[in-house]
This record gives C-alpha cells, structure tokens and sequence, in this order.
C-alpha cells in the first residue's frame, strides 16, 4: 500500500507562551515544562492522510523530531488514526535550525519510510513560524513540493490536484509520483479523537531513534549543523508617549479628543 | 567573506506582473550595498524582454540578471531553484533578499537548502552590524522580543522580508547593465504540472495608504460592536483593520489583518480597539506616527507601546468618543455655515475642513 508520512511539531501549548522564555546566551527557547500540543496546522496535514488511508487504504506514518518527553503528543496523532509513529530525539539534535531539522527528519523519513508517496506537513508552525522545513525536506529528499496548498483533490489515489494560494492567485497544479506538500488550515477540517481511538494508540508502534540510529552526518544536524545563529535579543525601542487615560466614558473620550487635538491629530 | 560580493534581490512576478516588494527590497539592497562600497543585483526570471528587465535599474539595481523564458513566466518551484541556485553560484552575492510572500516562502527555503546555507524568515529589518555581517531582524517568539539572526559562516546570506516594511524607491536615471542568462530548464524542472493559474480578483484595500486606521480585535467582542468601527474610521476618513482574531471571528476579511502575516501599515493615527498588542499585531503597526490604545485590562500589552492609552471598554468609549467626534464636527460645519456631512455619505475626511475657508 502507498505510505503518505505526516510531519508533525509537538509545540509548547499557546496558552501557556506567557511562561516560556529564552536563554539569553544561545537564544535558545526554555520550553520550562510546559505541555506541549500538536502544532495545530500538522492536524490538518494528518486529516489529508488519513483520507487517504480511509478512502485508498494508505498507511500513515508519522515522524517527529523534538525532546522524548513529546512521545505523549505523539499518541494524539495516533489516536487520530494514524498506523504508527517515529521521534527522532537526541541531545545532539538541539539548536537544530530550519536546515538541520529538515535534514533530520529527512535522514529519518529515509531510513523508515523510504518508499513514501507523500509528505505532508504544515505549512508553518505557530511557534517558530518560517514555514522553511517542508521545502527543505524536499530538498534533501530530491523531491518536488508544494506550499500554501489550499486544497487537494485526490481524484483516483494516483494524481493528485492541488491547490496553491499565491493570495494574489491560486496556482492549480497536477502531480503523479512522491511530494511534499504544506497545507493551510483551509485545505480542511481535522477529525476529532475518539475513545476507540485512544485505545487503540496504545498499542500502535511509537518508536523513538537516536541520531546514530539514523546514520546521520553529525556535521550537519543540531546547532552545529545550522548556518544561522541568534546573535542578540533586544527589545523594540519604545519611543511612544505612554499617556495612560482613565474614568468615565464620557471623560476619557473627551480627554482623547483632547490630546490628539494638541497632537494635531484632529 | 571573500569573494562573496554584492547584495541580490529576488524579483517576484506573477504572470508577468512586478510585485511591490522586489522593487521595496532594491531600495534596502542599494542602501546597504552604498554603505559598503558593493553593488546591487537584481534576479529577474520570466518572460520579459531586456527593455523591461532595465526598468529595474532606476529602482537601484546596478546588475539585473534576466532569466527569460516563455515556461518562466508562471512560477515553478524547481526551475526557479535551480536558475536562482545557478546564478548564485556562478556570482557570489553576499546576501540575497526575497520577498516574504507565498511565493517566496515556497521558494526561498529551496534554495537555501540547496546551497547549505542559512535562511531567516518573515525579515523585519536588515542592518549591517559593525563586523560587516547582515543582521536580519524578527519579530521573537510570540513575545515582546526581537531577535537579531546572522548566518556567520555560509554564503549567500538570505533572508525573506515581509512586504512593505521597506519603501518602495523613487524611480531614477541611473545606469546599469542587463546581462541575459542562459536558461536550461528541462521538462523535470517543470513538475509539478501547472494546469491553470487563476489571478484573484484584486481588491484594493482601503488599508493601503490609509492615513488613519482604526483597528479592532476579539475584544470587540460581536459583530454588532464591528460596526463601530466601521463608523468611527468613516467619521475620520479612515480604514478599518483587523487582528488575527477577529478575523478568525469572522468581523472582518482576511485582506485587512494587520501584522506580521498580514498588512503592514503606516498611518498617522491608528486607534487599536479590543486589541491586546502581541508583537505579532504590534509589528504591523509600529511605524504610525501616533498610536491609540482602547483596552479594558489596564496591563495589556499595547499600553507599553501606545502615545495614548485609554483604559475602558472599548463598546462603551468607542460610542462616546464617536458622539463627541460628531459634536465637534457638527460645530465645526455649524461655525463655518455648511452642511454637516451625512454619515453614509462616504469617507468625510478631515483635512478638507479648511477648504470652504
Ligand atoms: C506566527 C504567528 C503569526 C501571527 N500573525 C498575526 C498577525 O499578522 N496579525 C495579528 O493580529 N495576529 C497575528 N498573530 C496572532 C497574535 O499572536 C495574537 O494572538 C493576536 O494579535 C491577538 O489579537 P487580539 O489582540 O485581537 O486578541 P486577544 O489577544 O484575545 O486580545 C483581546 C484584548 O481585548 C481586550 N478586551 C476584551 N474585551 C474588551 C472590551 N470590551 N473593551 C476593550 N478591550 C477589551 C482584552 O483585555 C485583550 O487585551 C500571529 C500569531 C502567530 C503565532
């Protein structure tokens, strides 16, 4: 059967971003013990699969990188239906930029899901928010891609047309063959997890690998592997009056009116 | 570097059409190549004829590098890859700039994967720190930060910029040279098959240019209090914008969020309703000259980024600063023995005050 592989970014959960914060040495984020969700967008790339393995019989595999303690966010996207997932997690793959991450997870799509018919992804993540990976995954993979896909008609399971939003136009485009493709939330609606599907995660195969496990080229995976560093953080510089204007209604409208006025503003 | 010299730009067309942003990063690229002594390249591929590639040197470019071709002219992720990849090779720029748009963000990470080099999305600004190296500014982390990347040791060093932080250059005389490349694309270039390009109906948005934007975000709460703002922008000649919530909520189209992955804005007067100033919104807007802040929670964000900052339910201070607007107009109009302009009557602007004077 055809393999459709889901890239998927466990996240700190937004709502707790208040408590996140970054070492200001590397710049690297302190996820400080936050639970992590499944990065919404990567729900929407797992819908598309599993239409596939419901209405061609697919199988859907799911491949991650980030810390073990993810495995649990894992376990959501089998509980959805997907037939099994692989994390890739070590320490020597922190610090990863876009490039090393797509290296990675390509090195881990490569050695577990070689024979792929499609990758879909994303097409950002709400944390970091580049939406580079999936192009370069399909780089190191040497195959072509697709981003802002909009929509995807699967038409018989072996040509696909597919959607790309330009927001200026849509590119309607026709593919046969393996891909990586990032969607946007409007290509569908994610199904929502079950109690069967709960248990039935349980026994589903959730390996995790180390980058040895992988063979890959430790030149290039982890902080050493990425071409950009955060130099510096700073605050915006705030030259702003900061006026604070308080009381009824009807007074601090007048004051407003006020203050732009002597401001010019009205 | 080395022999890595120059700035480069990405020219991003659709079907022919020159997109503001290539033409807003020449501008950054000239700058910066001027305070170091190098030259701008621009990066043209489509089907254009070389008088029009030349267009792009009254817009800074010193070098444009045209690839044309009748199968460029729509964009395809591999050809492009590939020529862009080619040329950089070949010339060595020092950096390369690409626009922050779909188009850019499907081809930009391409590239640099391609060429092993490092890649910083959705650009703010770009600088030059003292050691010579493009500091490339982003908006940090869904919090109140910047971060400054850098790519110290990979060349080219690329960065996406987002529309419209950068001013669109004046035209100029100036002189430059087209060189024409050769294009050897083959029909594995061209997959995936692109079967139809549908141009999308192009709405100008009032937002554009607007010299007031009044904005509103999930704490206006319902649809029925959007109207108020659609009222107070009428009553002062401007636009009404949006943050991601509230057009998530449904208030308002998705082409007037204002932000990071929507419009950046340069009003004199931006008025911020409901909204609570993550940085996400708060980088769309930072350039206006004054900003107004109506929030309920006296610790929002914005206040600390605000000229003034009302603390108040918006549903209700919107509706008195609405009446007393009216007020001032009507005296105004009363003073000058004209007609008080009807509501609906389209945008009053302001300015025209004067003009029966
Ligand atoms: C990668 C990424 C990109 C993003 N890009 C953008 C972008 O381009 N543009 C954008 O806008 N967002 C963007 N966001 C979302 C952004 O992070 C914030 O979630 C969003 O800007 C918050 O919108 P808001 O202020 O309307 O809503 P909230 O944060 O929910 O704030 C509502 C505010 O309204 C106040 N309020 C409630 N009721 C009232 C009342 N009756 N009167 C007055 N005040 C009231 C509350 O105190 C609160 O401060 C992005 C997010 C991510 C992760």
């Amino acid at each position: 059967m055809p393999e459709a592989v889901v890239c998927v970014k466990p996240i700190p959960d937004p709502k707790h971003w208040d408590r996140l914060s970054l070492d200001p040495k590397t710049g690297v984020l302190r996820r400080g013990g936050i639970p992590t969700v499944i990065n919404p967008l990567d729900k929407h790339a797992l819908e598309i699969a599993l239409q596939l393995k419901d209405n061609f019989g697919w199988e859907v595999t799911v491949v991650s990188m980030a810390p073990p303690e993810t495995t649990q966010t894992l376990r959501e996207a089998l509980a959805m239906g997907a037939d099994r997932a692989f994390l890739a997690s070590d320490r020597l793959l922190g610090g990863a930029d876009t490039l090393a991450t797509a290296y990675t997870l390509a090195g881990l799509i490569k050695k577990k899901a070689p024979n792929f018919q499609m990758i879909l992804c994303g097409n950002m993540s709400l944390d970091g928010s580049t939406s580079q990976v999936a192009p370069q995954i399909a780089h190191f993979l040497g195959v072509p891609h697709i981003t802002h896909v909009s929509k995807i008609e699967a038409k018989d399971g072996i040509t696909f047309k597919v959607t790309m939003d330009l927001k200026l136009a849509q590119l309607i485009l026709e593919h046969q063959g393996p891909v990586v493709l990032a969607v946007t939330k409007e290509v569908n609606l994610p199904r929502l997890v079950n109690i069967m599907g709960i248990l039935a995660a349980e026994k589903k195969p959730l390996e995790v690998l180390s980058a040895a496990d992988l063979d890959l080229d430790l030149s290039k995976i982890g902080q050493n592997g990425s071409p950009t560093r955060v130099r510096n953080l700073f605050m915006p510089e705030i030259k702003r009056r900061r006026e604070i204007i308080k009381g009824e209604p009807d007074e601090v409208a007048e004051e407003l009116i006020n203050r732009l006025h002597q401001v010019g503003m009205l | 570097m080395g022999d890595y010299r120059g700035f480069w730009v990405f020219i991003e067309q659709l079907q022919g059409r020159v997109s503001d942003v290539g033409l807003e990063l020449l501008g950054k690229a000239r700058e910066l190549a001027d305070a170091t002594n190098t030259y701008v390249g621009a990066l043209l591929l489509g089907d254009f004829s070389k008088a029009k590639a030349k267009e792009l040197i009254s817009y800074g470019a010193d070098k444009v590098y045209l690839f044309s071709h009748e199968k460029l002219a729509t964009y395809h992720s591999l050809a492009y890859t590939k020529l862009v990849c080619q040329a950089v090779t070949q010339e060595k720029p020092e950096a390369l700039f690409i626009g922050a748009t779909p188009l850019g963000a499907n081809l930009a990470p391409r590239v640099a994967a391609q060429l092993e080099t490092g890649l910083s999305a959705h650009c703010v600004d770009l600088r030059l720190g003292e050691d010579g190296i493009l500091e490339q500014i982003v908006p940090g982390f869904g919090g109140t930060m910047m971060a400054v990347i850098i790519c110290p040791e990979k060349r080219p060093q690329m960065a996406t910029v987002m529309p419209g932080v950068f001013p669109k250059p004046e035209p100029q005389d100036r002189q430059g040279e087209v060189i024409s490349m050769a294009v050897e694309i083959t029909e594995k270039d061209l997959v995936p098959r692109v079967v139809e390009f549908k141009a999308k109906e192009q709405k100008t948005v009032a937002l554009d240019g607007a010299s007031v934007v009044v904005c509103g975000g999930y704490g206006m709460g319902s649809k029925e209090n959007w109207q108020l703002l659609e009222e107070l922008a009428r009553l002062l000649g401007g636009a009404v914008g949006a943050t991601r919530p509230a057009v998530d909520e449904g208030w308002a189209p998705e082409e007037v969020m204002i932000g990071q992955s929507g419009k950046i804005v340069h009003p004199k007067l931006y008025i911020g309703a409901g909204v609570s100033g993550i940085m996400h919104h708060v980088v769309g807007v930072q350039d206006s000259e004054i900003i107004v802040v109506i929030n309920k929670d006296p610790n929002a964000p914005f206040f600390q980024v605000c000229d003034f900052g009302v603390v108040g339910d918006a549903t209700q201070v919107l509706p008195a600063f609405i009446g007393k607007l009216k007020e001032r107009q009507k005296r105004a109009c009363d003073f000058l023995s004209i007609e008080t302009p009807q509501m609906n009557e389209g945008p009053y602007s302001p300015d025209s005050k004067g003009d029966s004077q």
